[in-house]
């Protein structure tokens, strides 16, 4: 993973959101805290590209989130907070289908792609389920297949575990802390992100801090307090 | 409205999406120009007969078909009181066989199918420059999708008048409603464009 951010700034009617930031991530594991409005979710996006710098630039494993949109987007993964509306059509099998239909895969290869995808997050009986008849959890894992099936290198997760009940707290948590791909996770929840490789703390549309979790956690908790 | 396809394997499981919709909407037209009531008597009986071939049993049929059965009903409650028997007659066959077919089409083919058929009719449109034809069926997926959320959001925004005491009028109902609905329509878009569902090929 090679994120960089060059002087990158968002800006959103004449407020700037994100101020120029200069920073660059390769770490496997990264979380990203802050107090509500800090910042957290645009840089997050400035990251896929669902949010374009004002000034400055971001690329993602070489690709300017400017100019090659699309390809930067088959790099990052985004699981957004509310994952109810991420799932785009109404049966999973057919939602987690839909990401791939612009490789062109044959119907059987987009069939065993995502049986493959399903069987990994431990979901297989809820392909054939309706999306708004899934729990917080089972959405969760859903919003997690449905974006892990097209193989991108880097997944950006927004909240996790927001609003979910302590069974599927533990069921999310268990399941980001097994995934292989590079994670960058935003949280209010600083459990899940104590053992990460790297924590990034925005405040008030800066990147305040930046290290190893314990020493990140330790200044947002004194800001917090 | 949720989604009504059954898995199953029957006669009409098989057939192509194209075969069905075209097959339906030529049926669809000849039910229009027919003024027999014995004609389309027979027709409506078919209709059943196609439907009862699916075995999805009484109750569900009945749970399916309740709201478009009522609606023609009430059609044809109309036509007697302004037209008489013979148009009322008319009206409740030709709707009813009309009805029974569209339902056995729509248990029979997936959305993701149905979606791909109309992606492909949508084809020569996208030849002449008009409109993406993968637009067309994402967006009608888009609607099937997400109706039952908007009705679900419509009952919580009833509760919450009525959790607070208050009179629950139109205004204040839809206002919130559609407010939150653009809302969502923005994350939905933000969705599809991180999916990468809409992406240069």
């Amino acid at each position: 993973m090679d994120i960089r951010f060059e002087q990158a700034e968002a800006r959103f009617e004449g407020r700037t959101v994100v101020h120029p930031l200069t920073l660059s991530l390769s770490e496997r594991r990264i979380g990203v805290i802050g107090l509500n409005g800090s910042g957290k979710t645009t840089f997050a996006r400035m990251i896929n590209g669902l949010v374009l710098p004002a000034a400055g630039k971001v690329t993602v494993n070489g690709f300017d989130t400017g100019k090659d949109g699309d390809k930067v987007r088959g790099q990052a993964g985004f699981i957004f907070q509310n994952p109810q509306n991420q799932i785009i059509l109404p049966i999973l099998k057919e939602d987690i289908a839909l990401g791939l239909k612009s490789r062109k895969l044959s119907k059987a290869e987009t069939e065993a792609a995502v049986e493959a995808v399903l069987a990994r997050f431990g979901i297989a009986h809820l392909g054939e389920r309706r999306a708004h008849e899934l729990s917080g959890g089972e959405l969760q894992l859903a919003a997690l297949a449905s974006v892990l099936v097209t193989r991108p290198d880097i997944l950006i997760m927004d909240e996790p575990t927001n609003q979910l009940d302590l069974r599927n707290h533990s069921l999310v948590e268990r399941t980001i802390h097994s995934l292989d791909e590079n994670i960058i996770v935003i949280s209010h929840d600083l459990s899940l992100i104590a053992d990460f490789d790297r924590v990034l703390f925005f405040h008030e549309g800066r990147l305040a801090h930046d290290g190893p979790p314990a020493e990140v956690i330790a200044r947002y908790r004194e800001l917090a307090a | 409205m949720k989604t009504l396809y059954v898995e199953g394997d029957t006669f009409l499981h098989r057939l192509s999406p194209r075969t069905k919709l075209v097959g339906l909407a030529a049926l669809s037209l000849f039910l229009f120009l027919i003024h027999s009531p014995t004609v389309l008597s027979v027709s409506a009986t078919l209709g059943g007969i196609v439907y009862a071939s699916l075995r999805l049993g009484w109750h569900q049929s009945w749970l399916r078909l309740r709201p478009i059965l009522l609606t023609i009903a009430i059609v044809a409650l109309f036509t007697l009181v302004l037209n008489g028997w013979h148009d009322a007659l008319i009206v409740i066959t030709r709707l009813t066989a009309l009805a029974l077919f569209a339902a056995a089409v729509t248990a029979t083919t997936s959305t993701g199918d149905f979606i791909d058929e109309i992606t492909r009719l949508a084809m020569p449109l996208e030849r002449l420059g008009l409109v993406r034809a993968a637009d067309i069926g994402l967006s009608i997926g888009l609607v099937i999708r997400f109706v039952p959320e908007i009705l679900g959001r419509y009952q919580a925004i009833r509760d919450a008048h009525r959790a607070r005491g208050l009179k629950v009028r139109p205004l204040t109902l839809t206002v919130p409603l559609i407010i939150l609905t653009l809302k969502n329509a923005d994350e939905i878009a933000a969705a599809i464009d991180a999916r990468g569902v809409r992406a240069q090929k």
